[in-house]
C-alpha cells in the first residue's frame, strides 16, 4: 500500500496531447533536470543565458531535491562539471549541449559502474534506479528516433534492474545477484550511449533535443513531441476559482445553447492550438482557468513569476516571436463584456479580433472558422464577475461592508494634485465596474528605449482583485497594499499610515466575492465537474449531427473523448472508471463514424452516448 | 570537487534536526527511533521526516528521530541491533521480523476505507489478453520478490488457477518473469509493451499517465492483502509504546490529518490485529519465507 503515497503524489509523467487533468511530474534528479532545462531554454531566442546557468546552479522550481544540479553532483559524483561550465561562460550553445550530454551519459556510466561493484544486492539496485532516473533524460529521443532501440534498452534496464539479487529480510527471500545477465545488460546500454550520446564531438544541432546522434547524422527527418522542461506547472489552481456563467445564473440550461456550449469547448480545447500547446494540452483554460487566473502556471523561460507567461516569445509560436522577455501577468476574463478594450495595452477594440490573435499569432493555430469565433464569443460573454454583497451594482459600499473600507471610499473619491487633481475613481469609475475603458500611462512600465511613448495600460476593474495576486500588467506588485504604496510614493499623495490601510481596505473589500471558489465535496467532486462539463459539450452534437457539419463535429469529438478519457483517472470512485473509458470509447466512435462519412453510424453512436451518460450520472459517483 | 558529503551523512544531519527540535520539549531523556523506507526520493522524505518527528516529539514527550534505511531489510536489521525502536513496513516483511525478532504491531494503515487492498494482473486493452491462462509463455514483470501486491499474492492467482505449479515455478509458464523494481517501473514496462503484464497493487494503474491508464485493464484480482503497517522491536518500553501509537491514532482526527501526507499518504491508522495477517504467514510459508 506504500505505492499510494506515491500515487498521489509525485510518481506519474506529465501526460501529452490529450491530457485535461494532467498528472503531477515524477520528481527528476537535479542533473537530469538541469540537462531538459537546458534544452528547452536552448531552443529560445535569444537565449536566456542566465536561466541556462541558473538550472544548473538552483533546483528547478518546486523541485523536492533541496540543492541544484553543480552541488548534487558534488555530493552524489565524481565527474568534474568544468567543461560544461567553461562553455555556460563562453556562451556557445553547441558546446553547452555537448558537454551537458556528455555529462548525462557519464553520470549513467557511474551509477552502472556502481551498481556492477556494489556487494549488496540493496545498493546495486539503488545505483540502478538512479542510472534509469538519469536515462530518462535522454528516453524520448531515443523512442521517436529508433523505437526499435528503445525497446531493447528498456528490457535491458529490466534485466539489470532483476539481476541484482534480493536482500530479502534477515535472510528470507534474499537472491544472489547474477554478474553474468548484469554485464550484458549493462552492455546494451552502455554500447548505445558510447555510439549516441558519450560523443567527442556532436553534428551542429539546429534544434536542441535529446535525440542520439546516429538519428541525427542519419539525416531522417524525426518528430520530437514536444514536452515541458522541469519546473513547468500547467495544473489547475487548488482552490479552483468559482465560474459564474450570466446565463446559469438565470438558470438557463447550457445544452440549450449549443453555440455557447461549442465555445465552452473550444475553450477547453487544445486542438484549436498549433504545436506546441496543442501537443501539450494547453488551452484557453489553462491560463484562464474557470474565466479567472491560474495563478500557477509557469514554464521556464516563458515565465518570470507563476501566474505570468510571455506568449509572444520563443517557444509558443516562433514566427510570432518579438525577441523581447516580456512575460505578463495573465489576466482575469471575468466580466469580460465590460472590460474592452482588450489586450493589456487596450489595443484590440474588438473581442473576436484579439481572441483570433491569440489562436492564430500567439499559439500558433490554424485560422479559425467564423462558427469557431462566434461561439468563442458568445461563451467568454457569458462569464459573470463574482457577486458581491459589500457592494451594490453601481459600485457603492452596502451595510455589510467594514467601516474602515468606508473611509477608504472618501480616499478613493478624493482628488489629488499627484494625480493631475483626479481621484483614483476618475479611472477605476465605480458606477462603471471601476473601468474607464481607457488606457493611461502611470509610470509603472520602464520606458524600452529614450523617449518611448508606450507604457499605456488598459485600466483594469478592482471587481474580483482580491483573488488575483500579484498585481500590475507583470505582476510587480503582491498585494493590494503594495498598489496603495506604489501609488502614494510615485505620485506624491502624501497619505497617512492610517489612510493607507483604509484606501487598502476599501479596495479589499471591492475586489471581494461572496464566494470566489467552487466548494468541493462527496457530492460535488471534481470529477463530477468534469463530467458535467464534457456531457454538455457533446450535446452540441445534436445541432451539429442534422447538419452534417463534420469539421466541427469532429473537433468536438477529438476534444472531448480525449478529455473524458483522460478526466476518468481524476476519479475517486475507481470502479465506475471502465464506464466512462466505454462512454469515451462511444464519443470517439462518433468522430471515427464521420471521419468515414457513415452519418447513421454515427448518429447511432451518439444515441447510445447519450443514454449510456444519463445512467453513468446516475450511479457513478 | 572538495566536498564529498554522501546521501548517509546529509541523512545523520537531518536525524540530529529531528532531535534538535524535539530536545526542548522532552521530559526525559529516552529518545523513540523511528526507520522510514525510503520512498523514490529520498530528500523529500527527509523533509516529510522531520515534520512528522517534530510533531511526535511535542505530542509524546519524548526526542523523535527519523533515519531513512535504503530497504525493508534494512530496517528490520535495524529493529533487531536496536537502531530503532520503530518502523514502518510491509506485510511481508512484518511477518518475517516477527517470526525472527519478535517485532510487535502497533498499527495499520487505511487506505480508501480499508486495511487491505489486493493485487491485480495487468495488462493492455489491446493485447488480446483475457484470462490468466492466456499469459503461458509470455512475459511479466512483477515489482520485486518480497512484495506482497507486486508479487507473492498476484503470483499466487496463477497457482490457484493450476497454471504454475508453485513458487519457483513461474519460469516454467511465462516466457520471461522480470523484477521491475517496483509498482510503477513493473506498470511502466507493461504499459509500454516491453512485457505483456504487470503483477502489481490494486492501484498500481494510477502511477500511470491518464491516457496510459485508459489503455490498461486488468485481468485477475487476489485475496484481500493486509495493509502496511507500524511496527516495534520487542522490548520496546511499553508506556512508551502506547503513547506512540495514540499519538499516530489523534492522525485520524481532522485537525491532524494534513500531517498524514507526510507519513506515506495514508486515510488514517487504526491499532493492528496480528491475526489479520495470518494470510500473509501463510503466503509466506508457501513461499518458503517462513517456517
Amino acid at each position: 500500500m506504500r505505492v499510494l503515497l506515491a500515487t498521489l503524489a509525485s510518481a506519474l509523467l506529465l501526460s501529452g496531447p490529450v491530457a485535461a487533468t494532467p498528472a503531477k511530474e515524477a520528481p527528476w534528479l537535479p542533473d537530469a533536470a538541469a540537462y531538459r532545462l537546458t534544452l528547452f531554454l536552448g531552443n529560445l531566442a535569444p537565449l536566456p543565458w542566465d536561466d541556462i546557468r541558473t538550472a544548473w546552479t538552483e533546483p528547478y522550481r518546486g523541485s523536492e531535491f533541496s540543492v541544484g544540479a553543480l552541488a548534487w553532483l558534488d555530493r552524489e559524483s565524481k565527474i568534474e562539471p568544468d567543461a560544461l561550465m567553461d562553455a555556460m561562460m563562453r556562451e556557445d550553445r553547441q558546446a553547452v549541449f555537448a558537454e551537458a550530454t556528455r555529462l548525462i551519459a557519464l553520470r549513467i556510466e557511474e551509477e552502472l559502474d556502481r551498481s556492477l561493484a556494489a556487494e549488496e544486492s540493496a545498493t546495486a539496485q539503488q545505483a540502478v534506479r538512479t542510472a534509469r532516473e538519469l536515462y530518462r533524460a535522454f528516453e524520448d529521443g531515443v523512442a521517436a528516433a529508433d523505437s526499435e532501440a528503445a525497446r531493447r534498452i528498456g528490457l535491458a534496464w529490466l534485466e539489470l534492474n532483476s539481476s541484482t539479487g534480493f536482500s530479502g529480510v534477515l535472510g528470507a527471500g534474499s537472491t544472489s545477484a547474477d554478474r553474468e545477465t548484469m554485464e550484458a545488460a549493462r552492455t546494451v546500454i552502455s554500447s548505445y550511449l558510447a555510439e549516441n550520446y558519450l560523443l567527442d564531438s556532436f553534428a551542429p544541432r539546429r534544434a536542441l533535443s535529446a535525440l542520439p546522434e546516429t538519428a541525427v547524422l542519419s539525416g531522417r527527418a524525426i518528430e520530437v513531441p514536444p514536452s515541458l522542461p522541469p519546473g513547468s506547472d500547467i495544473f489547475d489552481q487548488d482552490p479552483l476559482p468559482l465560474l459564474v456563467l450570466n446565463f446559469e445564473e438565470q438558470d438557463i440550461d447550457e445544452t440549450d445553447l449549443p453555440l455557447v456550449a461549442f465555445g465552452d469547448m473550444l475553450f477547453d480545447s487544445a486542438q484549436i492550438f498549433g504545436s506546441p500547446a496543442r501537443d501539450l494540452g494547453i488551452t484557453c483554460s489553462t491560463c484562464h482557468n474557470r474565466s479567472d487566473i491560474n495563478q500557477r502556471l509557469f514554464v521556464p523561460g516563458a515565465s518570470h513569476q507563476p501566474g505570468a507567461i510571455d506568449v509572444d516569445g520563443a517557444f509558443f509560436n516562433p514566427i510570432f516571436n518579438d525577441r523581447r522577455d516580456d512575460p505578463l501577468d495573465i489576466p482575469s476574463l471575468r466580466g469580460l463584456r465590460f472590460t474592452g478594450p482588450y489586450g493589456r495595452d487596450g489595443r484590440f477594440a474588438s473581442l473576436r479580433d484579439f481572441t483570433r490573435n491569440v489562436i492564430v499569432n500567439e499559439f500558433g493555430g490554424d485560422e479559425p472558422t467564423p462558427f469557431m469565433l462566434d461561439a468563442l464569443v458568445a461563451y467568454m460573454l457569458e462569464f459573470d464577475f463574482l457577486p458581491n454583497s459589500m457592494l451594490t451594482t453601481d459600485g457603492r459600499l452596502t451595510d455589510a461592508a467594514p467601516e474602515v473600507a468606508r473611509r477608504g471610499e472618501e480616499i478613493f473619491n478624493q482628488p489629488f494634485a499627484g494625480l493631475g487633481d483626479r481621484s483614483c475613481a476618475s479611472c477605476h469609475v465605480p458606477d462603471a465596474n471601476f473601468l474607464d475603458r481607457q488606457a493611461h500611462d502611470i509610470g509603472s512600465v520602464a520606458p524600452a528605449y529614450e523617449g518611448a511613448r508606450a507604457g499605456a495600460l488598459d485600466t483594469p476593474t478592482l471587481l474580483g482583485t482580491a483573488y488575483t495576486a500579484p498585481y500590475f500588467h507583470d505582476g510587480s506588485l503582491p498585494t493590494l497594499a503594495a498598489v496603495v504604496d506604489w501609488f502614494d510614493e510615485t505620485k506624491a499623495l502624501g497619505l497617512t499610515e492610517e489612510d493607507r490601510a483604509s484606501l487598502t481596505a476599501y479596495l479589499e473589500t471591492v475586489g471581494a466575492a461572496d464566494e470566489p471558489y467552487e466548494a468541493f465535496d462527496t457530492e460535488n467532486t471534481a470529477f463530477r465537474l468534469a463530467f458535467a462539463e464534457l456531457t454538455t459539450f457533446a450535446s452540441t452534437l445534436d445541432t451539429l449531427l442534422p447538419r452534417r457539419d463534420a469539421e466541427h463535429i469532429l473537433l468536438l469529438t477529438d476534444t472531448v473523448a480525449a478529455d473524458l478519457s483522460a478526466d476518468a483517472s481524476t476519479m475517486s470512485n475507481l470502479a465506475a472508471r471502465p464506464e466512462v473509458y466505454a462512454l469515451a470509447e462511444r464519443l470517439a466512435a462518433v468522430g471515427a463514424a464521420v471521419r468515414a462519412d457513415d452519418w447513421a453510424t454515427a448518429e447511432a453512436s451518439w444515441t447510445a452516448f447519450k443514454s449510456e451518460a444519463a445512467a453513468i450520472e446516475e450511479r457513478a459517483f | 570537487m572538495p566536498v564529498q558529503l554522501t546521501r548517509r551523512t546529509i541523512l545523520t544531519l537531518v536525524g540530529a534536526g529531528a532531535v534538535s527540535l524535539a530536545t526542548p520539549l522532552a521530559a526525559q531523556d529516552t529518545a523513540l527511533r523511528l526507520a522510514f523506507i525510503p520512498q523514490e526520493n529520498p530528500e523529500k522524505l527527509l523533509g516529510d521526516i522531520e515534520a512528522i518527528t517534530g510533531w511526535l516529539a511535542s505530542e509524546i514527550g519524548v526526542p523523535v528521530e527519523g533515519f531513512v534505511t535504503i530497504d525493508h531489510a534494512a530496517a528490520v536489521e535495524a529493529l533487531r541491533n536496536g537502531d530503532a525502536d520503530i518502523s514502518f513496513m510491509g506485510a511481508l516483511p512484518f511477518v518475517l521480523a516477527e517470526a525472527e525478532i519478535g517485532a510487535v504491531p502497533l498499527l495499520s494503515e487505511v487506505y480508501r476505507d480499508a486495511p487491505n487492498y489486493t493485487g491485480r494482473i495487468f495488462v493492455r486493452r489491446d493485447s488480446g489478453i483475457g484470462a490468466l491462462a492466456d499469459l503461458r509463455g509470455r512475459d511479466i514483470a512483477f515489482a520485486d520478490p518480497i512484495s506482497e501486491s507486486g508479487y507473492l499474492y498476484p503470483l499466487a492467482e496463477f497457482v490457484e488457477a493450476g497454471l504454475v505449479k508453485g513458487p519457483g515455478a513461474a519460469e516454467e509458464f511465462f516466457g520471461r518473469v522480470f523484477f521491475a523494481g517496483g509498482y510503477q517501473q513493473a506498470m511502466q514496462a507493461m504499459a509500454e509493451g516491453l512485457v505483456d503484464a504487470a503483477g502489481a497493487s490494486q492501484y498500481a494503474d494510477l502511477l500511470l499517465t491518464p491516457q496510459q491508464q485508459a489503455e490498461v485493464t486488468w485481468i485477475a484480482e487476489s485475496a484481500p492483502i493486509p495493509s502496511h503497517l507500524v511496527i516495534a522491536r520487542p522490548g520496546l518500553d511499553a508506556a512508551l509504546r502506547d503513547r506512540f501509537v495514540d499519538a499516530m491514532l489523534r492522525l485520524n482526527e481532522p485537525e491532524h490529518r494534513n500531517k498524514l501526507r507526510y507519513l506515506y499518504g495514508p486515510d488514517g491508522y487504526i491499532r493492528a490485529d496480528g491475526a489479520a495477517y495470518d494470510g500473509v504467514r501463510d503466503m509466506a510459508r508457501r513461499y518458503g519465507l517462513l517456517e
